[in-house]
């Protein structure tokens, strides 16, 4: 049974087109998703990401427990603060990608994919044993919503959220918006600056309409999944289930740069991903910008000197830069690296690309990414 | 005069219009409704034969590559090359500027038995 969002009616007033997505039925689009895209890098656009899990872990041990699960650093994470993390398997494969945002101590609440819920609190609970700690999925009882783009800052300070008391990057903080208590997060999908609104279900239609209605001004729009997808591949932030699944580690997806590198705690995958710290693993993630006039998608092969070397997992148009552009793997093998030209296949034909550097565009965050 | 009189549609969403001895054929507004923004087309050479059924191009949207398949046989006598430079125009006028390729056909008589008036396929997609 496929499930609604809270603001399902509004998108399809608004004139979204709907498609089911990991369970949900999402809007794809509501005009045009170049014109959705543009949107939200010149001006503010508003996103329904409701299908997404929340889950709190409280507890004596939730410290612990946590770090027993990601190979990110969190006892060194404050109250407040987020982090970017991964949850690893034994073998250090990827189980799904999270934020983990520190309520206070011993609350912390995981931001998860609407895919991987359920393999997620499986994960967890089996590793669970030993620890006092409450896995408590809140998924079924939050809307979330992302305001994203330049001018969110300014419409967020207009709807009561004045700019000294927004948080800061990578940060989460209560706020009240439209008499409504809520969570706001200075966190993204689309490499713009701009918020993630955690609240309650039974008020996400109020909000969301109030958000539209103050947007006006702004030129804000609802941008559908379409663009979410367009907007995130030109950031070159990943798309679970394309570039990363559980055979693929994080040093190979190349999210070291996330990766603590001298975690004391042991943790799932920790093995393996030290090794992979010093050697790599056994493929590599890498940026392509096609130089011939075709369009990489996901599966499409990739070629080196004739031979097959790896796979696009996502693929497709940059509307900023009008250039195609893709994210793939390639067998880790030195001599391809940046600037190397490789090939993709497309229709049963080869076309030259160049591997490039991330992101395709340049990020308007304070994202410090190596 | 309407755009669509004259027209017949295939189910996979391609249209033929019989012009001085030529067929038009192109996508139908339903069908670029549905695709999105269009960002690329790819065009048989001019001369290449095709049996009806057969792909023989294909279009790009922002989410997706789709084939797009010949309503009858014929022979490619004529692209249209604007649409490839410029794909956008398939979303702006998809009969008038957006057309995609004429052929000549000796059996598009036949051929074009199961195709449908516009207001009919318009009611078998609803």
């Amino acid at each position: 049974m496929t499930k609604k969002t809270f603001l399902h009616d509004e998108q399809v007033k608004l004139g979204a087109r709907m498609i089911e997505f990991a369970g949900w039925m999402m809007p794809v689009s509501y005009s045009s998703i170049i014109d959705e895209h543009k949107t939200v890098r010149e001006n503010v656009g508003l996103f329904d990401v409701s299908h997404m899990g929340e889950v709190y872990v409280y507890g004596n041990d939730s410290l612990a427990f946590l770090n027993k699960l990601v190979p990110q650093e969190i006892s060194k994470l404050i109250a407040s603060k987020a982090v970017y993390c991964q949850l690893l398997n034994k073998q250090g494969g990827i189980i799904d990608d999270l934020i983990i945002y520190k309520i206070e101590d011993e609350k912390y609440l995981l931001i998860v994919n609407a895919s991987r819920i359920d393999e997620d609190l499986n994960w967890m609970v089996r590793n669970s044993l030993g620890f006092d700690v409450k896995i408590d999925n809140q998924s079924h009882n939050y809307s979330l919503l992302a305001l994203q783009g330049p001018r969110a800052l300014d419409l967020m300070d207009k709807m009561g959220v004045k700019k000294e008391n927004q948080p800061e990057f990578f940060s989460i903080k209560r706020a009240e918006i439209f008499n409504i208590n809520l969570f706001v997060s200075r966190t993204g999908y689309t490499g713009e600056d701009g918020f993630e609104i955690l609240v309650k279900n039974e008020f996400s239609e109020l909000l969301w309409n109030y958000i539209i209605e103050t947007g006006k001004e702004f030129n804000l729009k609802p941008i559908g999944l379409g663009a979410r997808d367009t907007l995130r591949l030109e950031a070159a932030l990943h798309l679970y289930g394309n570039d990363m699944d559980e055979v693929t580690t994080p040093i190979e997806a190349g999210l070291a740069w996330s990766v603590a590198k001298n975690k004391t705690a042991d943790y799932n995958g920790k093995e393996v991903i030290k090794k992979q710290l010093e050697n790599g693993g056994e493929k590599k993630l890498v940026a392509l910008k096609m130089l011939e006039r075709a369009i990489p998608r996901h599966e499409y092969e990739i070629f080196y000197n004739n031979k097959k070397v790896g796979i696009i997992t996502s693929g497709g148009v940059s509307p900023v830069l009008n250039e195609n552009i893709a994210l793939g793997y390639v067998n880790n093998i030195k001599e391809i690296c940046l600037g190397s030209i490789v090939q993709v296949k497309i229709r049963e034909k080869l076309y030259k690309a160049e591997i490039v550097k991330k992101p395709f565009v340049q990020k308007k965050n304070k994202e410090t990414q190596k | 005069m309407s755009l669509t009189e004259g027209i017949l549609c295939s189910k996979s969403h391609e249209y033929l219009l019989e012009k001085g001895g030529k067929y038009i054929i192109g996508l139908t507004d339903y069908a670029i409704e549905q695709l999105g923004d269009i960002v690329f087309l790819e065009l048989p050479d001019i001369g290449a034969e095709f049996v009806k059924g057969e792909v023989f191009a294909t279009i790009e949207s922002v989410k997706a590559a789709s084939e797009i398949y010949m309503p009858i046989s014929g022979k490619i006598v004529e692209i249209n090359e604007a649409v490839v430079d410029n794909p956008e125009i398939l979303n702006e006028s998809p009969y008038e500027k957006g057309w995609l390729v004429k052929v000549e056909s000796e059996t598009a008589h036949i051929d074009s038995i199961d195709l449908l008036e516009y207001e009919d396929y318009k009611e078998e997609i609803a």
